[in-house]
């Protein structure tokens, strides 16, 4: 018989409620215990801990029911995702009976729920702890030891002659906007030689998604609802993003925080671009004489389904030769960049790209392309370090060539 | 014994072997290292959560782990996958578990010889994306092909489902070097030679040393059979109005004696209608198509295509309709994952809850199949009446015998189990299910397993009586090997070995 003497503590109720919200879903797994979704996964690969499973992830929700464990036991573990969902499409539960029952394995919530439950609790890693600091002070994510001041979120679009406002707005990621500019630049270029109007925002925050990501939902929820703020003052509809990070902020958490009031579109970039491409508003017509791969970008590929696009683009390029590798294969591949696990485990995510890129050169590339301007650091240093050394190239920086746009780029 | 127990300067010891970062004493290390994906009595979760965890990475280290734990008389639980469903990995007295996933490298991949060499905590599946760029496979294919490694496959004795032509892990395994339950490393095999296949030199241990659970030792590397890339894979299913008649078509397919023959697999009644549950998922077929037969075969094209065709004829005129191109090519390849569905789990009164599946995995003459299915279900459907919380998910009857597949079959009962609704009175009840399970399987003349192991409560009790002498045979060769107890102690009832010692 339960107590009903004792008064519950702040924290008995807070893990009662997060228990009470999981539960199913975890018993989903727990009673599965398939384990599929080990060999798919990044960080799994590379750390070989049982720990670090999605199906460890779930039974951890059971355990904390049965009383064995506490949040503050588990917390570190959760810090071993990247959240590329490739165990949500591996897991028999979503592949064969998913449509029928309506149940998909959501382990990427459930990874966010977990940290964000460690935080409510005062669990908190500390580098991410430092991060998602001094994102809420400068307004844009620590991305280079230099300043980030919201003064120079838009330094990229210099004397590109860009206005602010408009119904459709281009979104720029902290991580394109401060450090790889030539993809901004790059996608600037593509829309404005295709006729596509755009502006920019007046003052653009942190999408916050990775605050999200690493459980600091209240500091998440600020940065969106600046950004939805400055978006409606401009009358803007329809948002384009060149990061998938963004996009699934957009379309995933913010629906969430604003509930039918959030009413824009989201588009990513590398729809639209294979859409001008369709339409004959883009002509690539300078030959890029390179041998090439595409690594799928985790977050469009296996979280959105966006994998037909990109290949479109790339097969459009003249000149270029394009050793590619299915969709699906590429389940299992990832950068190591996302969810901030080469902020708190850097060494773990230099390491999955290290295997992206040895990937890469078995097909005797000349350079990787990805879309994910995440990925793209991570996957540069180790490029650089091949050897022979590999390029990385975003597929916006590509286009932008091949159209005879001056991108900027920069090879690092 | 729980973590307080490894005394400090033991966990040193551990440390100073391994390196501080791959000695894992935290709490969710530990309870993450207590089961498998079996039926797990979830509230008395506590009972079964080890000391702490080690992540070896040679077999130096594996060795000087078993070494101090025979000093310290700690038990030892070695743990591959830990996707087995005979809790061989499941600790039941503490201890250390020694988790081999980080000992996962190819050492040698020799063409000419044909073989393979690896360290235990590969998975076949990524072990065979590395094989397709030399034109070979590994084939030792069980439903858990995309998790299950090496080092567990040895360890049960694992059933491959592409058996009938390639063998089982026991036959793909040429040798192994094995860390011996007192800390000696040892290589096992046909003889001396790490690639000799057949040897006459003396007693024959290889057998021995796969299936024992973790009971004699831990395998460190193992060099593999490889077998070139099939250029085909054909597979065929056939519908039957009942499942006598898809009996009889199976044992007609599987006695054909075509060589490419990999596998025969029959599907009863109660499955079909577990497999239907979801409607449109699972073999979309007319009502009147009620027990299934899946046949598949690999090899050459010239081999293959002829094969293929006297297969049908055989398959259609021993009763069966053939069910079509895209049932039976994307069933088969979609093998892996159908294997069992948590949410296909219903409670008696329909409603839908996530179940646990259990898989009784026995081995059967052929001719006893009917009987056994027979008193199985009935046993089954008692169980589900009296305690709320089982639900009958029917049988599969797979060819067990490596090259030839006939004579024998895995007879396999799936149930589900309703684990959130677990406590001591309804375990009692599921034990004891599974004991009138085993016990009708070795009555008709069976095994009560072909490829999990019986190590779990319900089976183990019966495995004396199932093996006679032989069994006392066994406890005198682990008392012998592991004369302080510590491999996996409590598995396979072996204390009795050292009671008999003592007293």
């Amino acid at each position: 018989m339960t107590d009903y003497s004792e008064p519950k503590t702040a924290g008995t109720a807070l893990k009662d409620a997060f228990v009470a919200e999981w539960l199913d879903a975890a018993y989903g797994c727990f009673s599965s215990g398939h384990k599929f979704c080990r060999e798919v996964c990044p960080v799994m690969q590379v750390t070989r801990n049982e720990n670090h499973t999605p199906t460890a992830f779930h039974a951890d929700v059971v355990a904390m029911e049965q009383g064995q464990v506490e949040v503050a036991e588990i917390a570190e573990d959760f810090v071993h995702c990247t959240q590329c969902g490739a165990c949500e499409l591996r897991c028999p539960n979503t592949l064969f009976a998913g449509d029928f029952y309506r149940h998909r394995t959501r382990t990427v919530d459930l990874v966010k729920a977990v940290r964000a439950f460690a935080v409510e609790s005062g669990v908190e890693q500390p580098r991410w702890k430092r991060w998602v600091e001094a994102t809420v002070e400068r307004k844009n994510e620590p991305v280079l030891e230099i300043p980030i001041e919201q003064e120079r979120v838009a330094e990229w679009a210099t004397g590109l002659n860009l206005p602010i406002g408009g119904a459709t707005i281009l979104f720029v990621d902290c991580e394109a906007a401060f450090y790889r500019t030539s993809v901004p630049r790059s996608v600037a270029g593509i829309l404005k030689q295709a006729g596509v109007e755009f502006g920019l925002m007046r003052e653009q925050w942190c999408c916050g998604g990775p605050a999200a990501e690493m459980g600091y939902l209240q500091q998440a929820r600020t940065f969106a609802e600046h950004n939805v703020a400055d978006w409606r003052s401009l009358g803007a509809r329809q948002i384009i993003t060149l990061d998938p990070h963004d996009y699934i902020t957009f379309t995933e958490d913010y629906p969430k925080y604003f509930g039918d009031d959030f009413d824009f579109e989201i588009i990513h970039v590398t729809e639209l671009v294979a859409q001008l491409l369709r339409e004959g508003r883009l002509r690539l017509t300078v030959p890029i004489e390179q041998t090439v791969t595409y690594h799928d970008a985790c977050r469009l590929n296996k979280r959105k389904g966006i994998h037909e696009s990109p290949r479109e683009i790339l097969r459009a390029i003249p000149g270029l030769t394009f050793h590619d590798v299915d969709h699906v294969t590429q389940w299992s591949y990832c950068s190591g960049a996302g969810a901030g696990l080469a902020i708190e485990r850097p060494e773990i995510a230099a390491e999955i790209s290290r295997r992206r890129i040895e990937r890469a050169a078995e097909l005797k590339v000349d350079a990787l392309v990805s879309a994910c301007v995440w990925s793209e650091r991570l996957l540069s240093e180790q490029g650089t370090a091949a050897s022979p050394s590999i390029e990385v190239w975003d597929l916006a920086e590509l286009v932008a060539e091949a159209a005879g746009i001056d991108s900027g780029r920069v090879n690092r | 014994m729980t973590v307080t127990e490894v005394a400090a300067p033991v966990l040193k010891e551990l440390e100073e072997i391994l390196g501080p970062e791959f000695v894992l004493t935290s709490k969710s290390a530990r309870i993450n290292r207590t089961r498998v994906p079996a039926p797990f009595p979830v509230h008395r979760w506590s009972e079964y959560v080890p000391a702490l965890a080690v992540l070896p990475q040679t077999t130096e280290q594996v060795s000087e782990v078993v070494k101090l734990a025979n000093r310290h008389r700690i038990p030892i639980v070695p743990r591959a996958g830990g996707t087995g469903l005979a809790d061989g990995a499941v600790p039941l007295r503490g201890g250390i578990i020694v988790d081999v996933k980080l000992m996962n490298r190819i050492l040698e991949i020799d063409p000419e010889d044909r073989t393979v060499t690896v360290q235990p905590g590969i998975n076949m599946l990524k072990l065979n994306e590395e094989l397709r760029k030399y034109g070979f496979i590994y084939p030792d294919d069980p439903a858990s092909y995309p998790c299950s490694l090496v080092g567990g496959r040895i360890g049960t004795s694992g059933f491959s489902l592409i058996s009938g032509r390639y063998g089982h892990t026991r036959d793909l395994v040429i040798s192994m070097q094995v860390v011996l339950p007192t800390g000696e490393t040892v290589v096992i095999g046909d003889g001396g030679g790490r690639k000799i296949r057949k040897s006459s030199t003396a007693l024959q241990l290889k057998h021995l040393f796969i299936g024992h659970q973790g009971t004699l030792g831990i395998t460190t590397e193992a060099t593999l059979e490889l077998v070139p890339r099939p250029e085909v894979e054909f597979s065929a299913f056939f519908g039957y109005p009942d499942f006598e008649t898809a009996l009889f078509s199976t044992g007609a397919l599987a006695r054909c004696g075509l060589a490419s023959l990999a596998a025969v697999i029959l599907f009863d009644e109660e499955k079909v209608d577990y497999l239907r549950r979801d409607d449109e998922a699972y073999i979309p077929q007319p009502n009147d198509m009620r027990a299934v037969v899946a046949t598949a075969m690999y090899g050459t094209r010239d081999e293959v295509a002829p094969a293929a065709q006297r297969l049908l004829r055989i398959g259609q005129e021993s009763g069966g309709r053939y069910l079509g191109d895209e049932v039976s090519q994307g069933d088969w390849a979609s093998r892996h994952d159908r294997y069992a569905t948590p949410l296909h789990g219903r409670a008696p009164g329909g409603q839908v809850v996530p179940m646990c599946w259990h898989c009784e995995d026995a081995a059967i003459p052929y001719s006893a199949i009917s009987r056994v299915r027979e008193e199985w279900h009935r046993i089954v459907e008692r169980y589900v009446e009296r305690y709320g919380i089982f639900d009958n998910w029917g049988a599969f009857f797979y060819t067990n015998s490596a090259y030839k597949p006939w004579g024998d079959y895995l007879a396999e009962l799936d149930v589900g189990i309703w684990e959130q609704k677990l406590d001591d009175e309804t375990w009692a009840g599921w034990v004891a299910c599974k004991r009138e399970i085993a016990e009708v399987a070795i009555k008709h003349g069976g095994s009560i397993t072909s490829c999990h192991g019986a190590t779990r409560a319900g089976d183990v009790d019966l495995v004396p009586l199932e093996l006679g002498g032989a069994y006392e045979v066994m406890k005198t060769i682990k008392r012998a090997l592991d004369p302080n107890n510590v491999m996996n102690p409590g598995k396979y009832l072996f204390d009795d070995a050292y009671d008999c010692m003592t007293s």
